[in-house]
């Protein structure tokens, strides 16, 4: 028995592949590694398949029809069959990049700290040879270059997407770049928000201490975030202005705001009049104005938005840093 | 120690405490936390409804028409629009229809998560079991406490949900047919969160521990949620209508599919015929009814499965 | 003067501010290469104490110093063995000592790990959520040692064991401090387990220290008589005393020549940490040449 032992473990031990903390951050986490690996195999395959055959058969189902026009045709503003799998399989995709923050910060409020200061193995590898902060610098770097990768990766196969299937979409008028999660899909945001909900939960599980807790409270803070910045969106970049004397400008774009122009040139509230020139001139209008983003504006407003979850996730990355510091004396 | 049942302590206080007793005390008081949030969610909620309900006249005063000036039917168009009232209950009120029918997913996480799993993880399940408890007394007290306050939560958030909505005007509330609308307004609302409830203590069960149950409560509801969402219109046999030539059908009409036969040239001129399937609005009912029941069906297996599962694993 | 393994001057440590504190002015000195028992009440603030020489917890005033550094800064060279002994029970035993040898590159000494492991009879595969409380204690001594550490806490190290493989782990235990000149630190409230086994002890009460020395000139320092109920101690500090009838027993700490009023014995160990367990208000005795506890 005892020689059996030494054998196996000694023949373990000097293997090859990664070292260290590194080992140890693959080795404890394993389940969620293949559960990461999984998700991925999941959003690229549905992504890859509307790719090629969903979009293949939705074009021809849809010509069949005899909705073969370039603009959206009003009697062609129903989903068939093979459309609506087509659609279903991208929103798979984009939806695991709009669910994986939220998972980000529940797996780290939860299983990455909450539970390892709950359970006391926290500090059994604080008193190894790893201060707190390389311990923590560990659970945050693995992580981050994991989620990063994979959130690139669907993020680059979404793009592909987005670029090959504009005339389908035109024509379902289902998604535009300005949706949501399209929004998030289509550039670095999907991975900014990924971290953000990293850093988030490392800092709810350093507070919280506890394993659910920390599981629900960064799964909160992560959706309060999010709700903020969502709402931030649109006044992130300077909005163009559209206007015209008789009628509203088309509906173009990521809509701001909208309303009449009086003759001096300021903006009011609509009042309605339609065409009632009595009533426009009543209240002096002489022209109606429309703020939005034009799609030109998509990696500004990406840009700037993704400088600003960083920037908030960096934040919670320091203050988790200075929190384990004080607590724990001067990690070195 | 005599903290851990009641029925130990109220001999040492003397009178027995007021409320309720046993395990459903007990239960109620390991879940505290959960039953704080609850109880404070509901009543932001109940808040921001009766607030929706004081508002909206005033919202559907926005949405109407208008005339410049104001004739005898119809009010000033400026008037009207210096109305705000219709965006502010049109956001709030779909806030509350979202989360309402999202509350199956902490439900189910937290069933999974802290209602079972952790006391399995943990071995306090043990502890109850070893004080005068049978294990299936146990879980049963650990379903039906939360059961009924779920009930009676999402139950009461409905009916006030029902009655802030007042005329179910589409363009303030949303059509019924739009996924979260349809499990926001009918008996779906309170069943979807049983469900939640019952299969995540089925994961807690299964799995002994607290986030992967917590994790598997959530995927599993996530796709029961998904599949019927997509199943959604199938539930019900949907009526159709033929006719020559095109038409339209209603905006309170759930289209399914269109069948176009086109003349000589399709896509010009007016196609020869038109036919589609539908659900009326009349089939809101039907369709609330078979879905209800087919989440209950599925609430109700997952518990008879927990039950089994404590059975086959205790003596 | 020897060197030095822990020294704390004037140590608090407070959770919260309304609490009580956990340890309140502690000050003391351990030689290297002692056997160090820390014997005290529950809450006596044994944990907290052991968890600050691990650099766990900073300290809310006062220093601590291990093996002459900050503890954060001593880490590698120290090892900690926390009460519940807690372990990743996702992983096996055989990755339980690999997480050791990759969180230590510089110091494992697999064979250590081992043979400790290999001595309970523990399935390498076996992963630790299966194993009983004494095999969990076994892996987390077998990770501690692995280390080869000059300074080993342990928090309750024994108390899962069965005396079979208690009076074993000890013995390894001591084995390895003696060749190795290893420091070690460990709690207990059961003061059996320590006898024979350590040189130093440290009795803390209330989060205070109430005696801290070589355990020999601790008990040279007091005597445990019996006399007549009416003869007089006045002189000399008396720990704890009982009447039973028209005797009294007690232990002091004699100021001077007892009378032959008294006959007296050496006490043991466990006489002794009883006697004060049980006096609470006794004065405190420090014979580890510690700086004063500036308070």
């Amino acid at each position: 028995m005892t020689a059996v032992t030494l054998e196996t473990s000694t023949a373990a031990a000097p293997s090859r592949g990664p070292r260290g903390l590194l080992w140890a951050m693959l080795r404890l986490h394993c389940s969620a590694l293949w559960f990461w690996a999984l998700l991925m195999a999941v959003g690229v395959g549905t992504l890859l398949w509307a790719y090629g055959p969903g979009a293949d058969a939705a074009w021809a189902e849809y010509r069949k029809v005899g909705c073969g026009g370039t603009a959206a045709d009003l009697g062609c503003d129903f989903t068939v069959p093979a459309y609506s799998r087509y659609d279903t399989a991208v929103g798979i995709g984009a939806g695991i990049l709009g669910l994986v923050p939220f998972l980000a910060a529940a797996w780290a409020g939860g299983a990455l700290i909450g539970r390892e200061l709950e359970s006391g193995t926290a500090q059994l590898a604080w008193t190894q040879s790893v201060s707190p902060a390389r311990w923590l610098a560990a659970k945050l770097a693995v992580p981050a270059a994991l989620l990063t990768a994979g959130s690139l990766v669907l993020t680059l196969l979404h793009r592909m997407l987005w670029s090959s299937d504009g005339v389908l979409r035109m024509a379902m008028t289902s998604r535009e770049w300005h949706h949501g999660i399209t929004f998030q899909a289509n550039g670095t945001l999907a991975t900014a928000y990924a971290l953000l909900g990293l850093a988030v939960g490392v800092l709810v599980g350093l507070l919280q201490r506890r394993t659910l807790p920390g599981l629900a409270i960064a799964t909160a803070a992560q959706m309060a975030l999010m709700a903020v910045t969502v709402a931030l969106r649109p006044h992130l970049w300077p909005v163009e202005t559209l206007t015209d004397k008789d009628e509203y400008p088309p509906f173009i774009g990521m809509v701001v705001g909208d309303g009449a122009l009086t003759s001096t040139g300021a903006r009011i509230e609509d009042p309605i009049c339609v065409d009632n020139a009595k009533c426009l001139a009543e209240h002096d209008i002489v022209g109606f104005y429309r703020d939005y983003h034009p799609s030109s504006h998509f990696w500004p407003l990406q840009l700037v938005e993704t400088g600003i979850v960083l920037a908030v996730a960096g934040l919670a990355v320091l203050a988790a840093f200075r929190l384990l510091n004080r607590r724990t004396g001067a990690a070195v | 120690m005599s903290t851990a049942l009641p029925a130990t302590a109220a001999p040492t206080t003397g009178r027995p405490p007021r409320g309720p007793r046993g395990l459903t005390w007990t239960v109620l008081r390991l879940h505290r936390t959960a039953l704080i949030v609850w109880c404070l969610a509901l009543a932001a909620a109940t808040a921001v409804l009766i607030w929706m309900y004081a508002i909206g006249d005033e919202a559907r005063r926005g949405m109407s028409g208008c005339a410049t000036p104001a004739t005898d039917g119809l009010p000033s168009c400026a008037a009207v629009d210096a109305i705000t009232a219709d965006e502010t209950y049109s956001a709030f009120l779909g806030l509350i229809t979202t989360s309402l029918s999202y509350v199956i997913f902490p439900v189910a996480a937290w069933a999974g998560g802290a209602l079972i799993g952790r006391e399995l993880e943990s071995g306090t399940a043990r502890l109850a079991w070893t004080q005068s408890v049978t294990p299936a007394r146990w879980l049963a007290a650990k379903l039906a406490a939360p059961a009924v306050v779920l009930t009676a939560g999402t139950g009461g958030l409905l009916l006030v949900n029902l009655w802030a909505r007042q005329d179910d005007d589409p363009n303030l509330v949303g059509d019924w047919y739009l996924p979260d609308v349809f499990l926001a307004t009918g008996p779906t609302a309170v069943a979807y969160p049983l469900a939640g409830l019952a299969l995540g203590a089925l994961a807690g069960l299964l799995w002994r521990r607290a986030l992967p149950a917590a994790g598997v409560g959530f995927a599993v509801t996530l796709a029961l949620y998904n599949v019927l969402e997509r199943y959604r219109d199938r539930l019900w046999p949907t009526a159709t209508r033929s006719e020559q030539g095109e038409f339209e059908l209603p905006r309170s009409a759930w289209q399914q599919d269109w069948d176009i036969t086109w003349g000589r040239y399709p896509g010009e001129g007016t196609p020869v015929s038109t036919s589609a399937t539908f659900h009326p609005r009349s089939h809101y009912w039907p369709l609330q009814y078979v879905e209800t029941g087919i989440v209950l069906a599925v609430a109700a297996a997952a518990t008879l499965a927990a039950f089994r599962l404590l059975r086959r694993r205790m003596p | 003067m020897t060197e030095t393994a822990i020294e704390a001057a004037a140590l608090s440590m407070r959770f919260g501010r309304r609490r009580r504190p956990a340890l309140d002015g502690c000050a003391f000195r351990l030689p290297a290469g002692s056997v160090c028992a820390v014997v005290g009440p529950n809450g006596a603030g044994k944990s907290t104490l052991l968890s600050l020489a691990a650099g766990l917890l900073r300290p809310t005033e006062g220093t601590v110093t291990v093996l002459g550094q900050a503890p954060a800064t001593a880490r590698e060279r120290l090892a900690y063995v926390a009460q519940d002994k807690p372990l990743h029970p996702q992983l096996t035993v055989a990755d339980t000592l690999r997480l050791g040898h990759e969180l230590n590159p510089r110091r494992w000494d697999a064979a250590v790990a081992e043979r400790i492991v290999a001595e309970g009879d523990l399935d390498p595969a076996a992963k630790v959520r299966t194993l009983s409380g004494g095999q969990r204690t076994r892996v987390a001594l077998a990770l501690a040692l692995g280390k080869r550490p000059e300074l080993l806490l342990l928090d309750e190290p024994m108390a899962d064991l069965d005396p079979l493989a208690r009076h074993q782990l000890m013995a390894a235990l001591m084995a390895d401090a003696a060749e190795h000149g290893t420091t070690v630190v460990m709690s207990s409230h059961v003061v059996a387990e320590l006898d024979g086994a350590c040189d130093h002890l440290l009795l803390l009460g209330a989060g205070r220290v109430r005696l801290a020395g070589p355990l020999d000139e601790l008990l040279a320092a007091h005597t445990l008589v019996t006399g007549r109920a009416d003869a007089s101690l006045a002189a000399h500090t008396v720990v704890e005393s009982r009447t039973t009838g028209r005797q009294i027993t007690a232990l002091v700490r004699p100021e001077g020549p007892l009378g032959d009023d008294w006959q007296t014995t050496a006490p043991s160990l466990e006489e002794l940490v009883l006697a004060h367990l049980r006096a609470p208000e006794a004065p405190a005795l420090r014979l580890d040449d510690a700086r004063e506890a500036a308070v």
